[in-house]
This record gives C-alpha cells, structure tokens and sequence, in this order.
C-alpha cells in the first residue's frame, strides 16, 4: 500500500549497503519465508530463530537441534518450517505453537532438506556420503524412498565383472544438492561428479542428466518461477542455466536440453564462491566470496558484474535475497552475525509540507485567476460539499485475495524467559558482557544501531560503510 | 514526582477522559467540583443567550483535546454529572467516589496550561491569521477551533434547538427514499456500568467477542459482547486511561494512559502479558514494579471475588509497561500482524514499538502538537496519525519516513484518523463539526459527513459495513465481503451518527445515547460499542432489516433520551447487566479512598 506513495520503484533493485546487523547467538545459514516478513536463522548450537523483519526482532526460537543448522526451508504457507542439521536429523516445525510437527532422523549429515513447494509433508534430503531421499511425513511414521544419483542402466549387462565396475563408479556418485522445481513434478540434483540430475518426483528416477560443471555442485538454486537455474560448484564457476518446463504434458525426455546461459567467476583471483543466490526477479545473482569479505553482484542481462558490496571485515557464509526486495541477508562466518544489505530512499522533503514541491530548478510561478479572490466562507463551503461527488469505494480491495487464510505468526510475549546464556553483546572494544535475559533484543538492535553510524570501530571490524539514512 | 503529578491530569482530560477525578491528583480542596457543574448546567439552560453562548464556547475550547479540565470553567463533563446525580441512582457509587476527587483538576490545569502556552507560541506564529483566543492562558487549541467557531455559532444555536428535530425528521424520512439501500439500524441491545470515571475508549475485539472499555479512572475493562458480562478489570495505570487497542488475534490488548506508560495485557488472565524490563535495567524496574504493587495491593477489583488475586498476578517480576514517551499518552494501534504497535503521544511523537521485546523501535517526530489519533492501513505498510495541529500524516512502517502530509485548507484540529477497510482512504475527525474522508494518493477530501457535533473533545468512530456478519473496520477480512460501508461518528451531544460514505448521507442517529459527551463509537459488523462521559458503555445491535420498524426519535430529545428508553425498553439482559452493576459499583465504592489513599502517599 506504501507503494502507492513512494518513489522506491525509482531506486535501483540491487542494495547498497548495510543497514542493519542482527544477532542471535552465531547463525550459520538464513532464509526468507516465501513473503518476505520472516527470516530464520539457523546457529551453530541448533537453535532456529525466527526473525522479524519488520521489527528486526526475534520472533519465535526453535530449539530441537543439537548441532549445526546445516539448511531451512519454509513451507509456501509459512507456517511450517523445515530444519536439517549436522546432528542427522530433519526436523518440521509448526510455527503456529512452536512444537516439533515431524522428526525425521537419518543416517548421516543433512547437507540439505527441502520442503515440496506445495505440500508441506513431502521433502528431499541430500546427506552426507549417502543416497538422497524423498521423504514423506504425511504420516507421523516418515517414510523415506531413496533417490538415485546416477541413472539406471539400460542395457543389462551380462558381464559381472562390467556390472561391478559400474556397481562401483555409481556407488562413488553422490548428491550433495538437491532442489524441487517450481511446480513440485520433478526434483534437480546435483552430485559430486558435477552433474545434474533431473528426477521425477512420482517415479523417483532420473530422466536427464548432464555434466554441467567440472567439480563437486555445492548450491542449486532456482528462481521463483523455476525457469533459471543457478549452480555454484567447487570449480569457481558460477553457472546460470535455463530450465525448460519439464511440467509440460508433451515433455520428451531425449529432447530436454539445459541450455547454459551465464558463467561468473573471477578469472584475476580465482576466487571460489561460497554461496550464491538469485535476486527477487532473477535479474542479478549475488555471490559470497571464499576467504575475502565483498559480496559480488552480477547482472544477468549482460552477465556483467555490478557492484561489490563491502560490508564487515568478515568473510560471509550463506546468503539470501530478499523474495521481493533489493535486500541481502548474509551470515559472517566469524561472529555468526546476520547482515543485512538493502537500500534506503531519502527522505521527501515535500512530503512534510503539503504546500510545498520539490523542484530540480526555478520554476516560474503563474497565478491563477481567481487564486486570490475572496468568497464568503459558507460559500467556499459549500462549494467543496459540493465537488465531493466522487464515487469512492471504501471496500473493495484490488489485487491478491489470497491473505485472508495466510498463517499469522502468533505473537509472543516471553521471549525473553527462554533465552539462554550464549549469547552476549560487544559493549566496547575487548570486553564482553553476559546478556541479561531480558534485554537480549536490545542487544540486538543495539548492534544494529552500530553498525548504521560509521563511529564503530569495534568487534567484527564493521567500518559502517553505509549510513543508516 | 512531576510526572506523577502530571499523569493526576489524566481524569480530567476531557476529551475521552473526562472525569472523575483521578486517583492521584493531589488533593486541593474538595468543594471545588460541584460549583463548576452547576454553573455549566445552568449555562445550558440559558443557552439561547449570547452569553450563555460564549460560556459554553469556552467550556467546549477548553475541553479540546481533553485538555485539562478546566478546574476553572465549568466544563460539561461535570455538569452534567451534577445535574443527573440526584436522579440517578446507577451513579449513586461512582458518584460518590467522583465527589471527593474534584480537587485534583485544580492543579491539573495548571499543568496542561504549560504544556499549552508552549505550543501555543508556536501554533499562532504559524497561522498569523488566525485571532488568538481572547483569553490568553487558554491557548491555542481555542484560537484553534475558534475561528470556525465563531461562523458557526449562529447555526448552532439553531441547530440546538431546530436541528436536533430536523435530523431526525431526516432519518425517518430517509427509509422511503433509499430503500433500495441497506441502512444501519443499531437497537440498544446492553448497557454496561462499572467505571467510576468518563469512558474514554471502547473497542470491539477483532472477533467481536469482546469489548475492551478504558477509562479515566485508571482503569481499562474487558466485557463479553454478547451477554455484557465483566470479564475482567484492568489495573495498573497510574493515571487516566485514554487509548486502548486490540492485538489483531483478539488475545491481547494494550492501553495507554496519563501516566506515559503503556501496557499489554493478556485478555485471558487480565495480567501483563509483556517481559519487558525482565532485566532490562533492573533499578528502573523495581521502581514500577512498587509502584504497581502497592496500587494493585490497595486496590481490590470491583465485581470479581478473585479480583485482588489477579491484579496481584499482575506484579510478577517483570511485566513493565512501555515507557518511553514524555507525556499522556493519547493513541493507540496495532498493526494488523500485531507484531507493532503504534502510539502517539501529547510529547508529539509517534513511537512503533516491537511488541514482542516491547522494546522502541521508531520514533517518529511526527507533529508540532499532541498527536491525538493513530491507524495502520491493512497491509501494514502505512501508518497514518494525526494532530491537533492540523495535519494528518501518512507513514511509512518499515522506513519511519513521512510519505505524505495532509492538510485541510482551514486547518482544523484533528483528533482522529483511522483507514478505510481498503486502506485507499483516510477517515479524519476535525473539531470543526465535519469528518472527512482523504484519498491520500491525491491528497484530496472525497468525502465531507457533517451533522454530528464535534468542535472541543477529541471523540471518535470507524468504519461499519453492512451486510457481513462479523467484521469491522479494523478487520481486513471485512473488506471482501461487499456491503454497504457506513462512517459511524460519536458526538458531542450524546448522539451517534452514521453516514452513508458514498452519499453523505444521514442513515441512522442514533439520540442522546449518552447523557454529556459521547467519545467513542466502535462498529463490528452487527454490534456496535459507545462510550461517554456518562461512564457508560453501549452495545447496540443492528436489526435484520425484516424485523425493521420506523425508527423515530426518541421522546425528549434534550432530556435523557436514551437513558430514558433504556431503562424502559426492557432488553434482555439489561436486568442483569444492572444488577451486576449494582454490584459492582458497590464493591467499587469501598475502594476508591483506599486507593487515593495510596497515591497520597506515594506523591508525598
């Protein structure tokens, strides 16, 4: 609705520079739900947070895990939430109470789950030095079908010894990511040989697969709509794909082809990337870098490199662009603090008086006829009742009927009794101080508050880059 | 200390809290009360003579923005409290609790004059035109209002007298003019007693399940909406209580009073529902936490046997109010999550807090004058407030920038504002008798209601649609089911007015609702709540237009009208509701001296 009044289409749809940093306790992996007015982050001791973005407060803590958060997945209602950690284990959330909805243990490191983007009780893992899955928790009692990570072989082979090699190179094939397409019919895969896989979801078996990259695929990301594909591997290349509708009915296995769109890297450095995501519309693609601390972002149009955001002296982990806003959340790998890139607009001046206009120059003011006339009041009165003709709708509202039954997160009161004691705050440069339960959002915003003025000279070396307004 | 003695305004705060005399005003003397009223009732008797005409000029100017109760004029509040005392003997309790406190408006004024003078200053250097009032201390609200005032005041003689009839001829006729239309029809369904002081605000909960009701003695109170039943007594605001907002899930509510404190509670165990302070600066804390502990202590909630038990829950470490304004508090809001909560204040900022840390978030620098009402637009994006300096302003949640200033071209004062159900428009209630509709995209009035009396206290309304069963104004989910919106408005003279939106039409009044001002009108779907200095609360039904009949106006218009019809057309519960305000009142009057008691000494 704020739409309505601003400029904000005018500012540029890539952020600029930090604008707030929150913290709660070290987050190693975030996500956006799918509207954009909650963040999780996952910490390094298993607790998930759940932030608002709208208050840059914590809005629910989710405590199940025992280890590392190695990846999130908000269902498409955002009421549910899908956590995987390092500790084997997946675990759905309920967002509305907070419990526990499934628990799924597995037998191996979760490098990542993700939920079915329509149905909430069906998700895929990749796990470590295992076979992925499909999992489906409709039922309390999960039940896991394992996804293959190299096609079967057509022809039989009568040799055994053939068929023990071949037994042996699929067996050394791993997924180690693993997406669902925009319309849930098929899952993407990528493995440590570097290729992509394309599995039906209904018959759980690779229809296409190819050699997209030369090392192990360490992200797969799709955009909302699923048409492009973005992939990060180990071989400093970052690749963006387009993906043909595999939905369609007329869809011919031999005839799908993945067509390579872009390739980012850094040839002068070499640098390796550590993660990447798409922008909200799928125009730019940001990138984390390995052992240095700018965000890359490139422009996909023309493949070109747009900006580098500089933020804290830290190199950061995991990103995540906003659904729908220029902003970028990243996680530092040191302090585990959330930073979030975005864009300010100034503010309007004329906004504030009524009577006044911004002018980018003089401009010659010519008086109106009547503009100084004298009318009685009553007549003035009466003139504007009766200009008021108009025919306005109080009622109606245009656009998207889709809210009404959308989850609203409850709000909770006592946050503050259940926060635990790892978490403390920088108050100045080497000491720091145990957070009191209670102010543990002060804290927070108290570091986002510093890092907004450029003064702070402190912990995690942030040089305030932008100003907060 | 000075803030204490700041917040003992809070009753007399005329706008919405009018009233008695708060618990903590300092005590002057006590015979001060009754004079004022008899003198401002006989003013009304005379009405019709210049005269009386300028008295009551200056008593309504000097209640604008529920200023401070003019110790010194009489002020309609109390007038009309004296003239009803003897007939009344629902009031007998409150009553006798009001009577002591009268010497707290003394020193009260003197207070709100400072405050006053200084914006004042300001105000007239803006608007060089405008003709200060003639009275000096009495400031800038008057010269404010005065200027339509004084065209006005011909016409209001009249409509005294004639107009009163001609409205009323209007709504009856209307009917066979627009029958194709659905119109309002609100039937007195309850009639809720209880608070010892004006009811400032009253709100229906989201779900329409529950009435929130706050009031300048201190004190907010839930109520069932259905069967009018008290559910529970909110206790814990040091002062007046002037502003009240339901948490979008029904489940919560905060308040804001005199005291510059806002507090959440939770509806359900009528406690504070906030952790804030819960560490935070723990000296600071505990200061509060005495404070609420001995009024909670002192204080035995009226009508509820448990009610010293809950109000004790209440001093659970850590619950602490929102602290962070400079002054009374005056407005409240929600944004439609609940995850924010807007307030403005008489400090002339408008703060968004985080609910859930009950922490500051923005604070928004927001008007040159008390900001006096408060909304969120539907989405959340948009915050719009208001102020007696004229202009409403338009917000952005996530940004805290100014998108948008709106400004009437004769500046009058406005006390409230609230969204349209679509959030295309803003609904804004000026103190020159006239509500206006804003598209604040085109920065333009649509819509001007006029027929209701609004000129001195800040009284407010919403927006009611017809045709759904449950949802109000605030709900969003009202705004898909298509019906005919309607604008419903309190007014100064007891009534409650509603409009059509699209023709400005009159669709119902409904008369002498309340005896004095009436301050607030809340509409959800077929129940609508009022509130008056009467410390009354109404709930009206509307009627299925089948089971219609004519409305007309009821007996005597100037007279109690409604008090009258009331007490005679016997609703179902209203026996009950009296009964169980009968005993509430009386449970109520054994406390309130223990509880000055109290803020005496805590003053000294």
């Amino acid at each position: 609705m704020n739409l309505l009044l601003s400029d904000d289409y005018l500012l540029q749809d890539y952020p600029e520079h930090i604008t707030n940093t929150i913290r709660s306790g070290h987050s190693t992996c975030v996500r956006f739900n799918r509207k954009g007015d909650y963040l999780a982050s996952g910490r390094v001791d298993g607790t998930v947070v759940i932030w608002d973005l709208e208050t840059m407060g914590v809005a629910r803590k989710l405590r199940g895990h025992s280890k590392n958060i190695s990846s999130l997945s908000w269902s498409r209602c955002g009421r549910y939430l899908l956590s995987a950690c390092q500790g084997w284990r997946a675990i759905l959330w309920d967002l509305k109470d907070g419990k526990r909805y499934r628990e799924v243990r597995f037998r191996a490191p979760v490098y990542g789950a993700e939920l079915h983007p329509w149905n909430h009780h069906l998700f895929t893992v990749a796990l470590f030095e295992e076979q992925p899955l499909l999992v489906d928790v409709t039922e309390p009692a999960a039940v896991r079908y394992v996804l293959p990570s190299v096609p079967k072989r057509l022809n039989v082979e009568t040799d055994a010894a053939l068929k023990e090699k071949h037994a042996k190179e699929d067996a050394r094939h791993m997924t180690t990511a693993i997406v669902w397409t925009a319309t849930g019919d098929h899952i993407l895969a990528g493995t440590n040989k570097g290729r992509l896989n394309i599995i039906d979801a209904r018959t759980r078996e690779i229809i296409y697969f190819e050699k997209i990259c030369g090392g192990i695929v360490t992200t797969l990301r799709l955009t909302e709509f699923g048409k492009e594909l973005l992939v990060n591997a180990q071989d400093r290349i970052i690749r963006t794909f387009h993906i043909p509708n595999l939905s369609a009915p007329d869809l011919d296995f031999d005839t799908i082809q993945i067509p390579l769109e872009h390739k980012f890297q850094d040839v002068v450095n070499r640098l390796s990337w550590n993660h990447v995501a798409f922008s909200a519309t799928g125009e730019y693609v940001a990138a984390s870098t390995y052992n240095n601390h700018e965000l890359y972002i490139w422009e996909r149009g023309h493949g070109s490199l747009v900006r580098m955001l500089e933020g804290p002296k830290e190199e950061q982990g995991v990103i995540e662009w906003h659904p729908h806003k220029a902003l970028l959340a990243a996680c530092g790998l040191e302090t585990g603090r959330i930073n979030i890139w975005s864009v300010t607009s100034p503010q309007k001046w004329s906004a504030l008086a009524p009577d006044f206009d911004e002018v980018e120059e003089n401009v010659e003011y010519i008086e109106k006829e009547d503009e100084f006339d004298i009318h009685p009041q009553e007549e003035i009165q009466k003139r504007r009742l009766d200009q008021e003709d108009e025919d306005i709708d109080v009622l109606a509202v245009g656009g998207s009927e889709d809210e009404n039954d959308e989850f609203r997160m409850p709000i909770l009161f006592n946050l503050g009794d259940s926060d635990s004691e790892e978490e403390f705050v920088n108050v100045s440069l080497g000491t720091l101080r145990r957070k009191s339960p209670g102010d543990q959002d002060d804290g927070e915003e108290a570091a986002a508050e510093e890092r907004g003025g450029s003064k702070k000279p402190l912990g995690g070396g942030g040089r305030g880059r932008g100003k907060k307004k | 200390m000075s803030d204490v003695g700041a917040a003992g305004a809070a009753g007399d705060i005329p706008g919405r809290a009018v009233g008695p005399p708060s618990k903590r005003r300092r005590v002057a003397d006590d015979g001060n009360d009754t004079d004022p009223s008899t003198s401002r009732y006989a003013s009304r008797e005379r009405r019709d003579s210049p005269a009386a005409e300028v008295d009551e000029r200056h008593s309504h100017d000097l209640s604008i923005r529920r200023g401070p109760k003019p110790s010194l004029s009489p002020r309609p509040g109390s007038d009309i409290r004296g003239k009803n005392k003897p007939d009344n003997t629902h009031y007998r309790g409150s009553n006798s609790q009001t009577s002591s406190p009268p010497s707290r408006s003394r020193s009260h004024s003197s207070q709100r004059q400072r405050l006053y003078s200084r914006s004042n200053s300001r105000s007239r250097s803006r608007r060089g035109s405008r003709t200060p009032g003639s009275d000096g201390s009495r400031s800038r609200s008057r010269s404010r209002s005065r200027a339509p005032f004084d065209s006005r005041s011909q016409s209001q003689t009249r409509s005294r007298t004639s107009s009163s009839r001609r409205h009323r001829d209007r709504t009856s006729r209307s009917p066979t003019t627009h029958t194709q239309k659905r119109k309002p029809d609100y039937q007195p369904h309850l009639r809720l007693t209880g608070h010892g002081a004006a009811v400032s605000q009253v709100r229906i909960s989201p779900d329409g399940r529950w009435l929130a009701s706050a009031s300048a003695d201190g004190t907010a109170k839930i109520w069932d909406a259905e069967t009018g039943e008290h559910m529970d007594t909110l206790v814990g605001h040091m002062a007046g209580v002037s502003c009240l907002a339901w948490a979008p899930d029904g489940d919560s509510l905060a308040t804001g009073g005199d005291d510059k404190a806002i507090r959440l509670w939770d509806r359900v165990t009528a406690s504070p529902a906030h952790a804030v302070g819960e560490g935070a600066g723990r000296g600071e804390d505990s200061g509060y936490g005495t404070m609420r502990r001995r009024v909670n202590g002192g204080i035995l909630r009226p009508g509820t046997g448990a009610g010293s038990g809950k109000g004790a829950r209440g001093t659970r470490n850590g619950r602490g109010p929102l602290l962070g304004h400079h002054n009374y508090v005056y407005c409240l809001a929600f944004s439609p999550k609940g995850n924010i909560l807007a307030s403005g204040s008489y400090d002339e900022a408008v703060f968004l807090w985080d609910v859930r840390a009950g922490r500051l978030m923005r604070s928004l620098p927001a008007h040159s004058d008390p900001v006096s009402g408060i909304g969120f637009s539907r989405d959340g994006t948009l915050v719009a407030s208001c102020s007696t300096d004229g202009l409403i302003r338009i917000w952005d949640t996530s940004t805290g920038q100014c998108l948008r200033t709106l400004v009437h071209e004769d500046n009058p004062a406005v006390t409230n504002v609230c969204f349209s159900p679509n959030g295309r428009f803003v609904l804004a209630f000026n103190l020159d008798n006239s509500i206006r509709m804003w598209d604040y995209v085109s920065g333009s009035v649509k819509k001007t209601y006029q027929g209701h009396k609004n000129s001195g206290f800040s009284i407010g309304g919403s927006f009611g649609v017809l045709g759904d069963a449950r949802n109000g104004d605030e709900n969003p989910t009202a705004a898909r089911n298509r019906g005919d919106a309607f604008v419903a408005s309190a007014s100064e003279d007891g009534d409650i007015v509603m409009w059509d939106v699209k023709s400005k039409e009159i669709v119902q009044r409904i008369p002498r609702a309340h005896k004095g001002v009436c301050f607030w009108v809340d509409v959800n779907g077929d129940i609508m709540a009022s509130a008056g200095q009467d410390r009354i609360i109404n709930v009206f039904k509307n009627q299925p237009a089948s089971k219609r009949k004519a409305f007309t106006g009821i007996n005597e218009a100037d007279t109690n009208g409604f008090g009258g019809q009331g007490e005679d057309s016997v609703t179902p519960y209203e026996g009950a509701a009296d009964d169980e305000l009968q005993r509430q009142v009386e449970a109520g009057v054994a406390t309130p001296p223990v509880k000055q008691e109290h803020i005496k000494e805590e003053q000294l």
